[in-house]
């Protein structure tokens, strides 16, 4: 079993390996969609990392914990995070790594190329399971080391005290949840976002609504900002346009060399993010992938400042969207025909407002 | 109701030069103080998209005609539930409307009976009716044309009208039996006129209602053009011209002709010179009637004019066309294509629709909205355009015949009466001819009356009418309101805030987004089809509405802004067919805008913003 998987070479059938986040860049790739590259340290890589000795010792806390006791809980999970930091990757592992992210460098012929170093749980199909922790992105990790790094951070996001709390809420084998690990090339993002295929406020299934910032998308994610927003047609392309007045943005400091907020320069802040071809192009790749999920989606997307249009354009993540596709669908127009509607057209009361 | 903006009617303050408008037009048409309760009830706005300007009081016939024929279809015919009909005042000249307050509940219930039974009657039958319709609107016009109205009041009747039996009426009977005949069929024409045009509404707003419950975010203009139809005969004059272009553009002596300078009459002439020119006359004859009796405007008013009067329009765009033949463009609208680009967006919306009841609602909406909608598209050619413009050529004929007689100093002056003070002039004629010679008619107080309402009309054109009077609306909702007249909530609202506006201290337009695009450039104001001519290739077209006479200017301008109008306007719709953005009904664009103006015409938002002032 391979201990690193590239996303192009794993999709859905590969979930258990990549987790969900990794498999659904594999299908956007296998769907044409423009995808940053990157590879999956599988769960197997993990398996083989966390066995024997280290396995042994993380039980033997895990059986200690009072899961009642919040201060117990926050010390043991410290400590089992520690634990993980500290015991090096068996060379093995390490090498392939490595090497990986050295291939990956050598694409973009850009020696320790920024990456985004992501989780991607096995177990986030669960209902309500959001286990894998919050600490579990990392933007604009440069280099061997604090790639590896930050891996062993993602992995050891497995064991926060909410996670462990939730698990053991639910009767949940702590061994049987598995994570993997996304290393993907950085988009060095001008703006990005968030999509939607329908109109999450009414369910539109005829527009896509597009939120974008200035900067790295976490912004809009997190919904730290008030995000311009982009109605597009998915039949008109028409576009409907919400400008916001912008304040931060997410970029990367290149001196303090991480990622950082800072105020949007005041002649940026109230003009769009985007522009109007990005944002057809973006609602044209929004229709392909729902077209190829078959169902609507909720899309992450940015937009490289050093690319030309249309090859500035990249999805990073794509999930279904949960609210209007859980309704379940009942006739919008109750079953009836034309003059049905008519009548009920004709008898409604008119008001002139007197 | 105290409320602040509007005025009450009877509070308006009209200009001293205004003095003496009220005795224009029929005494119930003005507001008065035995019906000041229900008046002021209600709310009353300037219809602008059908009498803009000061109403001649013989222009006032359509109007007279559509309040009855319009409403009655809606109260007493086809019985719409909920609605009653829409009433007409003057003021100062300007025409004001309303739609009369909802009827008690019990009336709806009756209504709503009738209303099924015959409604879903007509649209089953809706194909064979329009046929039905057609032919006996188009025996009405050409009985309308045959009306024989006296030339001349003969010295003595001829001996033919003696022998062999004496005819027992002669010309002065002749006469009056004319004008009647010519207003009854008029009043008739429009009776025709409603006969499904409220239905054809109707279907439109309950496939827009349908779109909106699937699609919520669906734009107007997208609901537009879903329905509008691509082989609609208002755009008739225009393939004629088409036509006209391409038989002239293969034999170089016509094309000479047409494309030279001479004023049309001239290339009338030239063309009788030679077999050629000649042949192609011929085929011109055939395309003017009915084709060219369009009317240069919206066919509303008499001074506008027809391609059958104004010849100068017709051959304007022949030459333009054959020239653009030359150039090797094409001039046709593609009509499958445009046919075909419609079905296609319908089908693309169609796939969006998740479950299959409710694509069969959208599709019996569809097919609904389609076999009827055609009548609100094609009736206009035939009222609006070919009827009207066989009045304004029969009015004429009594009209030169009065200024023969000495009774009025022009022809035109005739419309300066109303069409029951007409027969006043036409009965002292007859009757100063039939008591014999040497008997003075009342010629110089017609003729004083027809000076002074100059006058006021002249001054009315000056004076600003307000927009509305009465007790505003919170909500309008009444669905002809909206349709066809564009006044909704937010344009009362609109109203209330900046009645008197300063044009050049605007900065920004707002209208109805009709055709999606943004573009920006210079514009030209053009308020007379007339000045259509001056318009250059790229320029931004404003005007005060548009019409099919104006159809071809449409392919040498990058957008449009227009003071009135919605979204099933005629800019909008040939906006979107020809993919320019469009922002029609902003009420002042003709006045806030001056031509070479640079503006951002937003058709997506319905914004046009002024850049540079010229």
């Amino acid at each position: 079993m391979p201990y690193v998987l590239w996303f192009d070479k794993a999709g859905k059938e590969a979930i258990s390996l990549v987790g969900g986040k990794n498999a659904s860049l594999g299908e956007l790739m296998r769907a044409d969609i423009p995808v940053p590259p990157g590879f999956s340290v599988t769960t197997e890589a993990y398996l083989a990392f966390v066995s024997g000795d280290l396995k042994e010792r993380i039980e033997k806390i895990l059986s200690q914990i009072d899961p009642t006791d919040m201060a117990s809980l926050e010390e043991k999970s410290q400590n089992i995070r520690q634990l993980i930091i500290n015991v090096p990757f068996p060379k093995k592992i390490q090498e392939e790594i490595e090497s990986n992210y050295q291939a990956l460098c050598q694409v973009f012929d850009t020696p320790e190329m920024p990456v985004a170093v992501r989780s991607s749980a096995t177990a986030e199909d669960l209902p309500g399971a959001s286990f894998a922790g919050q600490q579990d992105t990392f933007l604009w990790i440069q280099g061997v080391e604090e790639v590896l790094e930050k891996i062993k951070l993602c992995m050891a996001s497995l064991f926060t005290p909410r996670a462990i709390a939730y698990r053991v809420k639910m009767g949940f084998p702590h061994e049987k949840v598995l994570i993997s690990v996304g290393v993907q090339k950085m988009v060095n993002a001008r703006a990005a976002g968030v999509m939607f295929t329908l109109n999450p406020i009414n369910g539109d299934p005829s527009k896509v609504v597009i939120e974008g910032n200035w900067g790295l998308g976490e912004t809009v994610v997190s919904g730290l900002c008030n995000p311009d927003k982009f109605m597009v047609d998915k039949v008109t392309l028409e576009i409907q346009r919400e400008i916001s007045l912008k304040t931060t943005e997410c970029v990367f400091d290149s001196l303090r060399k991480e990622v950082v907020h800072k105020d949007i320069p005041p002649e940026r802040r109230e003009i769009p993010c985007i522009e109007d071809q990005e944002a057809l192009e973006l609602a044209r790749f929004a229709k392909k992938v729902e077209a190829y999920y078959g169902c609507p989606q909720d899309i992450e997307w940015a937009i490289d400042r050093d690319k030309p249009f249309p090859f500035n354009i990249f999805m990073v993540q794509s999930r279904p969207e949960t609210v209007w596709s859980q309704k379940k669908r009942e006739p919008l127009l109750g079953k009836k025909s034309a003059y049905e509607l008519l009548l009920e057209k004709a008898l409604k009361p008119i008001k002139i407002g007197f | 109701m105290a409320q602040k903006g509007f005025p009450m009617p009877l509070e308006v303050q009209y200009p001293k030069e205004l003095e003496g408008w009220e005795e224009m037009y029929p005494p119930y048409y003005i507001f008065s103080e035995e019906r000041r309760e229900w008046e002021e009830k209600h709310f009353w706005y300037h219809d602008k998209i059908h009498a803009p300007e000061p109403m001649y009081p013989l222009d006032l016939i359509f109007h007279e005609a559509w309040q009855i024929s319009l409403s009655q279809y809606t109260t007493r015919v086809f019985c719409i539930p909920p609605a009653q009909g829409v009433a007409q005042r003057m003021v100062g000249c300007y025409m004001y409307i309303t739609p009369v307050a909802p009827p008690p509940q019990e009336l709806i219930g009756e209504k709503a009976a009738l209303f099924q039974k015959r409604v879903f009657y007509v649209f089953d039958h809706y194909d064979a009716l329009w046929g039905l319709w057609l032919k006996k609107f188009r025996a009405l016009g050409e009985e309308m044309a045959n009306i024989k109205v006296p030339s001349e009041f003969p010295k003595f009747e001829p001996d033919d009208t003696v022998f062999p039996e004496p005819r027992g009426y002669y010309t002065s009977y002749e006469l009056i039996d004319a004008w009647d005949r010519l207003v009854n069929a008029m009043i008739k024409g429009w009776q025709y006129h409603f006969q499904y045009l409220n239905l054809a509404y109707l279907a439109y707003l309950l496939f827009a209602d349908t779109c909106r419950k699937l699609f919520p975010g669906i734009s107007e203009s997208t609901i537009g053009k879903l329905v509008a139809g691509a082989y609609v005969q208002m755009f008739k004059p225009e393939e004629e011209l088409c036509r006209l272009a391409r038989l002239a553009s293969a034999v170089p002596e016509v094309a000479k002709v047409l494309k030279s300078d001479l004023p049309a009459e001239k290339k009338i002439e030239a063309l009788k010179k030679t077999a050629e020119g000649n042949d192609w006359l011929v085929e011109y004859e055939k395309s003017k009637d009915p084709w060219f009796f369009v009317s240069c405007g919206s066919g509303w008013f008499h001074y506008e004019g027809s391609w059958t009067t104004k010849l100068e329009i017709p051959f304007g765009y022949l030459k333009s066309y054959v020239e653009r033949i030359e150039r090797g463009e094409k001039i046709e609208r593609d009509l499958p294509a445009i046919d075909k680009a419609r079905a296609e967006l319908a089908e693309e919306y169609r796939k969006l629709i998740k479950t299959d009841e409710d694509r069969k609602s959208f599709d019996d909406t569809y097919k609904a909205v389609r076999t009827i909608y055609k009548y609100a598209e094609d009736h206009l050619f035939w009222v609006e355009h070919w009827f009207h413009t066989i009045w304004f050529e029969k009015v004429r004929e009594f009209g030169t015949l009065l200024v023969k007689n000495g009774m009025l100093k022009e022809t035109d002056d005739i419309f300066l009466f109303n069409r029951f003070e007409v027969p006043y002039l036409l009965e002292d004629l007859a009757t100063t001819w039939a008591l014999g010679v040497g008997v003075p008619s009342r010629a110089p107080y017609w003729q004083a009356k027809a000076e002074k309402r100059k006058k006021i009309l002249e001054a009315a054109k000056k004076w600003t009418p307000i927009p509305a009077l009465g007790t505003p609306p919170e909500e309008v909702a009444e669905p002809f309101t909206v349709m066809l007249w564009g006044i909704t909530t937010e344009k009362v609202q609109e109203w209330l805030k900046g009645v008197a506006i300063v044009p050049t201290e605007v900065t920004e337009l707002k209208g109805f987004a009709s055709s999606a695009g943004v573009v920006e450039g210079k514009v030209r104001v053009v308020k007379l089809l007339e000045e259509i001519t001056q318009i250059e290739q790229g320029e931004i077209l404003v005007c005060p509405t548009t019409n099919p006479a104006w159809a071809p200017v449409f392919t040498k301008i990058k957008a449009s802004i227009t003071d009135i109008g919605g979204l099933t306007s005629h800019a909008a719709i040939v906006c979107r067919e020809y993919g320019i953005p469009s922002v029609t009904g902003t009420g002042i664009a003709t006045s806030v805008l001056k031509t070479g103006d640079t503006v951002r015409v937003d058709g997506n938002t319905g914004i046009v913003k002024i850049l540079k002032r010229a």
